[in-house]
């Protein structure tokens, strides 16, 4: 540690202490009622959420300490109490959104770490998730694989993207480029809405018509479709991808679209020729966005699946539609119990790390377009 | 530019031409509509149009067309008609013809040649090649009719010469019969009859505006413009079809008058008032009962109400105050990216996560024994829509114009204040709206529901969540509880997923459980929609009122 602070004399014990330093100033300059309040508003959040963490049944009488504390400072020091009260809302959203996390790989971990197995003589948790293709926890050694779901869910993707994307980046394009104004005031709440129709509702109309239909129409064994299941879920995709991608071709300076027109181009070539490929970045990330949600939709699949999870063979047999991620954790959630609720939360993993992937990858292209579009200003 | 100039003195006799096109843009227009009605069986397959068998008439359409269009890029080649077309068609148009020829190539080569996967690839690659090379290679004007042309010719010719019959099949071999696949005539027909016209109505608005940029134009804004109107209609059907298919059962047995509805007790400060309400509306006034003649979804709108206040009351304090802080104290740093890239994540989360997490982390939290709960399930709903709120109201305050702050800053008002009574009302458009239409989307979502709050699949009207007369006060901590909170309930989305859960048939004192589904549905989507109209319209409404230009 010496040698470090040597070399770095700006380290960070420095920088702690500086900090500490302007924290006791700022603690000085303040009145010594308005400290004790932020100290005893502080004090009484933390224990309310140790207290919750811990079932304590003491936890409202933390709250309603902090509450009290609040209130004081409102009255006596709105400022303060203000930046001190929005800090802490900052604060609760964050630990909140990093509780999910944590809560779902915590409530994962026991079965990765019974179903490990030795690659080139390194222990990997859970691998054997990913060696069979079994799904049987009724069974004497049960077994949990999840390649049946997986393959599930990156068929249901393709297709919901296949549908999703090329329709969304059209519809985008009408939206905010070909569309006359009266069009647009009708097109673009009309997909807004698309967007607000519930999933059980595309599930319930999937699974009383089209999955019977479906059915009848290629002599199937049975209901349910990947096929079917892939396009309810792109058209439920479509919306987040026409908002998205409509965004980034707004964003285009009319003065480049302009400066081609005046070149004596169509729209058309406009469009192709200016518009898309600046906006390129950020439709690409609306229609990433646009998979995060396919991956995620949940009702729609579980109610026009079959719930037996099983490989489909051939593996392109988008026909058959057996079990997501999704819907094996919404279909068995009630019913599981131990090892097999741990392997939900493995699903579950899945999912979070798939889409947070997806989303923070689209949302760093579209910093890059706006930083892209900044410099070409 | 001087060839545009002559190319337009040129196109007064280009008329015939030009209407001829027009002509082949409407026919693929009734091609397309026609196949449309044969996938929904408005068209019979087996039976027949105008005369001949459906088949055989549609086939004998396709070859006309496909014909025609080919005849476009001749006469267009030969300059019997003058047009303007591009060196090449390019590579946009030559991808996508290459992959559906490689598709036909494929099929051909390994069903009805039998040559098995690998043979299938190969001439499927092979005829694909050919495809991409005819779209790509030469003019624009053959490139883009000859290979759209052929595959409608082909279409048709299987049709006409009856290789593909109207009792025609195919199961392919390769797969397992437990998982076996039937295609019929009256299944593909339709598939195959919409794709030509696509393609054919796509290259005979090519041919109409005379290739070249205008026919490019025209053959795009035509593809664009059919996408429009194919989301519209997907969306007008699907609302129009749960509309009609849910309306007999919600509107069974309504009756409006004085004194025939249900009577509500209003007790306050030891009065008690007893309303009785002027219409019986038994779908959405009563609950699963044997003794009731209509069963109705009461207890699930009282659950998806309450979830909805207490999303609301959970997530809109925390999230407009986060976005504030967020906004207006701290610093424009690494801190406030990270928590907007993960608010963003968090936005996209799918559902079930959430509902995991409220199944690991909340519903074991509650006593006096962990189970479902209507506050588990209020308390992951809010957790979803806080990423939302802190999203849009922070979006909102940043639209807000920096002069607005240094004009009240300058006339020595504190910054607080300042949010207060400038910042926040500037940016209130943004986050109601922002707040409506994510409610909308909570009120609809099932997923976290099942995991955290379902409980019963047909709940009677008296087992309601009655949250406002069950808190009760204790001496001992935590001083306060409510049983109704920490019981399950039910809520619309649940109780729609119990409808599939349960099937067809008769059960728990419901006639019929399918159109009781239908009539769930259709309150939900009126509810969600609710949402959504009020959520849009407030937005019109304050856009055209405010702009801070």
């Amino acid at each position: 540690m010496a040698t470090t602070n040597e070399r770095d004399p700006d380290g960070w014990q420095a920088r702690l202490a500086s900090r500490f330093a302007r924290m006791g100033a700022v603690v000085q300059d303040t009145e010594n009622d308005a400290v004790a309040a932020g100290v005893v508003g502080a004090v009484s959040l933390a224990g309310a959420f140790a207290g919750f963490l811990v079932t304590s049944p003491y936890t409202s009488v933390c709250i309603v300490g902090f509450l009290l504390s609040v209130g004081y400072g409102w009255v006596r020091h709105q400022e303060l109490a203000a930046k001190g009260v929005t800090m802490a809302m900052t604060v609760s959203t964050v630990v909140i959104l990093s509780l999910i996390t944590v809560f779902i790989f915590y409530e994962a971990w026991p079965i990765l770490q019974d179903r490990s197995g030795q690659v080139l003589g390194v222990t990997v948790p859970g691998l054997e998730l990913f060696t069979t293709t079994a799904w049987t926890p009724a069974e004497g050694t049960p077994r949990y694989s999840m390649l049946p779901m997986i393959q599930g869910t990156v068929l249901v993707t393709i297709i919901a993207t296949a549908v999703a994307g090329p329709l969304g980046v059209a519809a985008a394009l009408f939206i905010s480029e070909i569309a006359p104004a009266p069009v647009r005031e009708v097109v673009k709440p009309g997909v807004e809405i698309l967007a607000g129709i519930p999933s059980i509702v595309y599930g319930f109309i999937g699974f009383t018509v089209l999955s019977p239909w479906a059915s009848d129409q290629f002599d199937l064994v049975g209901q349910g479709t990947y096929l079917f299941v892939g396009i309810v879920v792109g058209l439920m995709a479509l919306p987040t991808v026409v908002s998205v991608a409509e965004d980034a071709i707004n964003s285009v300076p009319e003065s480049m679209k302009s400066g081609s027109l005046a070149l004596g181009t169509t729209d058309w070539q406009a469009m192709t020729t200016i518009t898309l490929p600046t906006a390129f970045s950020g439709v690409s990330a609306a229609v990433l966005l646009g998979v995060g949600r396919a991956i995620g939709e949940t009702m729609a699949a579980t109610v026009m699946l079959r719930n037996t999870p099983r490989v489909a063979e051939p593996l392109y047999n988008v026909f058959y539609g057996f079990e997501t991620l999704t819907s094996l954790i919404a279909a068995n959630y009630g019913s599981s119990s131990g090892l097999q609720k741990d392997a939900l939360f493995v699903a579950g993993c899945i999912l979070f790390v798939s889409v947070l992937t997806l989303s923070i990858g689209s949302q760093l292209i579209e910093e890059r377009m706006d930083h892209d579009l900044g410099r070409a200003e | 530019m001087a060839g545009a100039a002559e190319s337009t003195v040129v196109r007064e006799d280009t008329s015939t031409y030009e209407a001829v096109a027009g002509l082949t843009v409407g026919l693929a227009a009734i091609l397309f509509f026609l196949g449309l009605a044969a996938t929904v069986d408005i068209v019979s397959v087996t039976g027949t149009l105008a005369g001949l068998g459906t088949l055989t008439a549609l086939g004998l359409l396709l070859v006309v067309m496909g014909l025609a269009v080919v005849a476009f890029g001749l006469a267009s080649y030969r300059g019997i008609f003058p047009t303007d077309p591009r060196a090449s068609a390019g590579l946009v148009a030559a991808t996508l013809f290459s992959g559906l020829w490689f598709l036909v190539g494929a099929l051909v080569g390994s069903e009805t040649l039998g040559l098995g996967f690998g043979g299938g690839l190969a001439v499927g690659l092979l005829v694909g090649a050919v495809g991409f090379a005819a779209t790509a290679l030469p003019r624009e004007d053959i490139g883009s009719t000859l290979p759209a042309g052929a595959l409608a010719v082909l279409f048709g010719l299987v049709f006409l010469l009856g290789v593909v019959g109207p009792e025609w099949s195919w199961s392919p071999a390769s797969f397992p019969d437990s998982q076996s696949v039937t295609f019929f005539a009256r299944t593909i027909a339709p598939f195959a009859v919409i794709l030509s016209a696509l393609v054919v109505g796509w290259a005979a608005a090519k041919a109409y505006g005379g290739f070249g940029a205008r026919g490019r134009h025209l053959g795009a804004y035509l593809l664009v413009y059919l996408n429009a109107i194919a989301i519209i209609a997907v969306l007008v059907a699907l609302v129009a079809f749960v509309v009609v298919k849910g309306f007999a059962p919600v509107t069974e047995s309504v009756t409006v008058g004085l004194g025939v509805g249900p009577a509500t007790t209003i007790a306050l400060f030891g009065f008690s008032y007893e309303v009785v309400w002027p219409v019986n509306w038994p779908f959405l006034m009563n609950g699963a009962s044997l003794f009731t003649d209509v069963t109705g979804v009461f207890p699930a709108i009282v659950g998806t109400a309450w979830l909805v206040v207490g999303a609301v009351l959970l997530a809109v304090p925390l999230g407009v105050g986060a976005a504030i802080f967020l906004t207006e104290y701290a610093e424009q740093g690494r801190f406030t990216r990270v928590v907007e890239v993960a608010t963003n994540a968090l936005w996209s989360t799918p559902s079930i996560v959430f509902g995991l997490f409220g199944a690991a982390f909340l519903v074991p939290r509650f006593t006096p024994q962990p189970q479902k709960s209507l506050l588990a399930g209020m308390i992951t709903l809010g957790f979803m829509l806080l990423p939302l709120v802190v999203i849009t109201s922070r979006e909102a305050m940043i639209a807000v114009p920096d002069e607005y702050r240094d004009a009240s800053a300058a006339l020595g008002v504190s910054k607080w204040q300042t949010i207060r009574s400038v910042v926040v009302p500037a940016a209130m458009p943004g986050v109601v709206t922002g707040v409506i239409l994510g409610v909308g989307r909570i009120a609809g979502e099932t997923a976290p529901l099942l995991l955290t709050m379902g409980g019963g699949s047909f709940v009677g009207a008296g087992q309601r969540a009655k949250v406002l007369d069950s808190f009760q006060l204790s001496l001992s901590p935590p001083f306060v509880t409510n049983p109704e909170l920490t019981q399950a309930t039910t809520a619309l989305p649940y109780q729609l997923y119990q409808v599939v859960l349960t099937g067809t048939g008769e059960t728990a004192g419901v006639t019929d459980i399918t159109a009781f589904g239908w009539g769930t549905a259709l309150v939900l989507l009126a509810v969600v929609l609710l949402f959504y109209a009020v959520g849009i319209a407030t937005r019109q409404y304050f856009r055209s009122k405010l702009t801070y230009e």
